[in-house]
């Protein structure tokens, strides 16, 4: 089965180049018409998943492995970790600093929101050795050839 | 084929390889040193137009023509064009039109006025219900609709779904012209004097349609010589203020404002509003908004023109210089109110400044031929870009390496156009 990997590199508090490979892998399911509604989706949790590397996580890896059924986003970084994930999954919950916080940032709707737009998500994490966040989406039947 | 909003005169093309460049959705390519468009592609801003050197590429809607004596002519005149005479009234402007022939020059502001009035009533009411899609996005820009249409069809659902003010209007006019005047509707000529690109030719995306209101569209660089010398002879006429009865609203400072960009929110009561321009610009945030960013703004002015409708490409005087003719106006005048709000309302509610088509509707009317990619086209293109290892030189006619890999991979190009795959 033929699959296409893609893996981009993001910086911890590079808020000019945050989002950017959220937006390639938008551009890039665009030309492969898949549904815009997925799309929307994916670029949701890719982005915030992003956004999550840039303030907490230190320098990390942003994957992208699309399949004929199913795109899978792999998002890991070398930070702090999470201590407790299912506080982390509640909706308001959040640790940025106050700096962030000025920057709109913060409001501790990340992981509950890519929750609400992945198909699955899977959070791995310990303290001082990083995070590592998988969701995959499930592609219904307009399946490109 | 050649996209209606241009018009290419192959013979004077060199080849040159900037209109490739500057495309923002990737329309042309050159084969055989001229220029070739995939005219689905073709969005109409006009970007193409601006730095042809040779003038090949053109647009196709700046012919002038000459008004019908047995007709009854009518100019509606969008508000950039009192920017490009600074010193002059914008009434004398209108003058100046009637001299010229247009039996009927007609301000737009009264009716931009109304159109802001409806986004704060919409916004309002849904702030409220909770109901729209936020952002809200402006419908005024027609590149921008078709921007979305073409490449962010999640996003119809957030074009503000009103009518735009020159659609309004020329509704307005010809139902009330034709009363008073006992002339048929098809006797009535709207022509509409634009700085922009895209207009009337006809819409593919249909929204607001502005065809069936006007009938021509005036390019204000075509009229703009012609206009000039008659405003010097208006100088001297002195006639008086209101030039003719019907219509007659005074310009205010709102029309030349909305010229700019930002004069559209600047004009609201909503405070969460930001104007962006250019059409980079407004593809990014196109891109952010997809993925959720902005959320908590209210309305976005989007226009695919630098600086605004000032900087249309059909304009005859620099955008800086018509934006400093502008700011004179406001400190001259201020931003006035003029309409009462509570008969904005009942307008509101009866639906008069709803489109017939909701924006949702207009997924697929306009889109790419080109066939979708497949995951082994994906891998191709990848180890295409792993060999040519270029760097975008544009000289295979291609605006980049990436775009060059996808029309190999597709069969729209041959791999030895690169030169460094003949070695």
């Amino acid at each position: 089965m033929s699959s296409l990997k893609k893996s981009f590199n993001v910086r911890c508090r590079d808020f000019i180049h945050a989002g950017e490979a959220s937006i390639s892998v938008q551009q890039l399911l665009k030309q492969m018409h898949i549904d815009p509604v997925l799309i929307r989706r994916i670029a949701i949790c890719g982005y915030e998943g992003e956004m999550n590397v840039v303030m907490h996580g230190g320098d990390g890896i942003y994957c992208v492995e699309i399949n004929t059924d199913r795109i899978v986003l792999d998002i890991s970084d070398k930070g702090p970790g999470i201590a407790d994930i299912a506080k982390a999954m509640e909706k308001g919950f959040s640790t940025a600093s106050d700096e962030y916080r000025e920057m709109g940032f913060g409001a501790g709707m990340g992981l509950p929101n890519m929750k609400k737009n992945a198909d699955e998500m899977i959070v791995e994490s310990e303290p001082g050795c990083g995070t590592r966040v998988r969701m995959s989406f499930i592609i219904k039947q307009s399946t490109p050839t | 084929m050649v996209p209606e909003y241009i018009s290419f005169v192959e013979k004077f093309c060199t080849g040159c390889s900037q209109c490739v460049r500057v495309c923002p959705t990737k329309t042309i390519r050159i084969r055989n040193n001229k220029a070739v468009f995939f005219d689905e592609l073709c969005i109409g801003c006009g970007e193409c137009t601006r730095v042809c050197p040779e003038g090949a590429v053109s647009s196709s809607i700046s012919v002038i023509e000459p008004c019908m004596k047995d007709k009854l002519n009518v100019v509606i005149v969008s508000p950039v064009l009192y920017a490009q005479f600074p010193g002059v009234m914008p009434s004398d402007v209108l003058i100046g039109l009637n001299e010229m022939g247009f039996d009927h020059a007609i301000d737009l502001s009264y009716y931009l006025e109304m159109f802001q009035y409806a986004v704060d009533e919409f916004v309002l009411e849904n702030r409220k219900s909770n109901n729209a899609p936020w952002p809200l996005i402006s419908p005024i820009c027609p590149v921008v609709i078709r921007l979305i249409v073409l490449n962010y069809p999640n996003l119809l659902d957030h074009i503000l779904p009103l009518r735009r003010p020159v659609s309004l209007l020329g509704d307005e006019i010809r139902e009330k012209l034709s009363h008073e005047h006992g002339v048929d509707k098809k006797d009535i000529i709207i022509y509409h004097i634009t700085p922009c690109h895209a207009k009337v030719v006809p819409d593919r995306s249909g929204l607001m349609d502005e065809l069936g209101f006007i009938d021509r569209a005036l390019g204000i660089n075509r009229i703009y010589p012609g206009l000039k010398q008659k405003l010097e002879q208006v100088k001297e006429l002195e006639l008086s203020l209101f030039p003719n009865e019907h219509f007659s609203f005074v310009p205010s400072t709102r029309g030349p404002l909305w010229g700019m960009s930002g004069g559209e929110i600047a004009g609201m009561r909503i405070d969460n509003v930001i104007a962006v321009s250019g059409v980079k610009e407004t593809m990014a945030y196109l891109e952010k908004i997809e993925m959720g960013l902005f959320s908590d703004m209210e309305y976005i002015e989007f226009r695919a023109c630098t600086e605004g409708c000032l900087g249309g490409p059909l304009t005859a005087v620099d955008r800086y210089m018509a934006k400093s003719t502008v700011q004179k106006f406001i400190k001259m005048f201020g931003i006035g109110r003029r309409l009462p709000r509570h008969k904005i309302r009942q307008l509101y509610d009866k639906g008069w400044f709803f489109s017939r088509i909701k924006p949702s509707e207009l997924a697929g009317v306009y889109k790419s031929k080109r066939k979708p990619l497949t995951f082994d086209d994906m891998k191709k293109i990848e180890k295409l870009m792993s060999l040519i290892h270029g760097s975008d030189c544009g000289a295979c006619g291609a605006p980049d390496c990436k775009t060059f890999a996808e029309d190999v991979v597709t069969e729209a190009a041959d791999l030895k156009a690169c030169f460094k795959m003949k070695e």
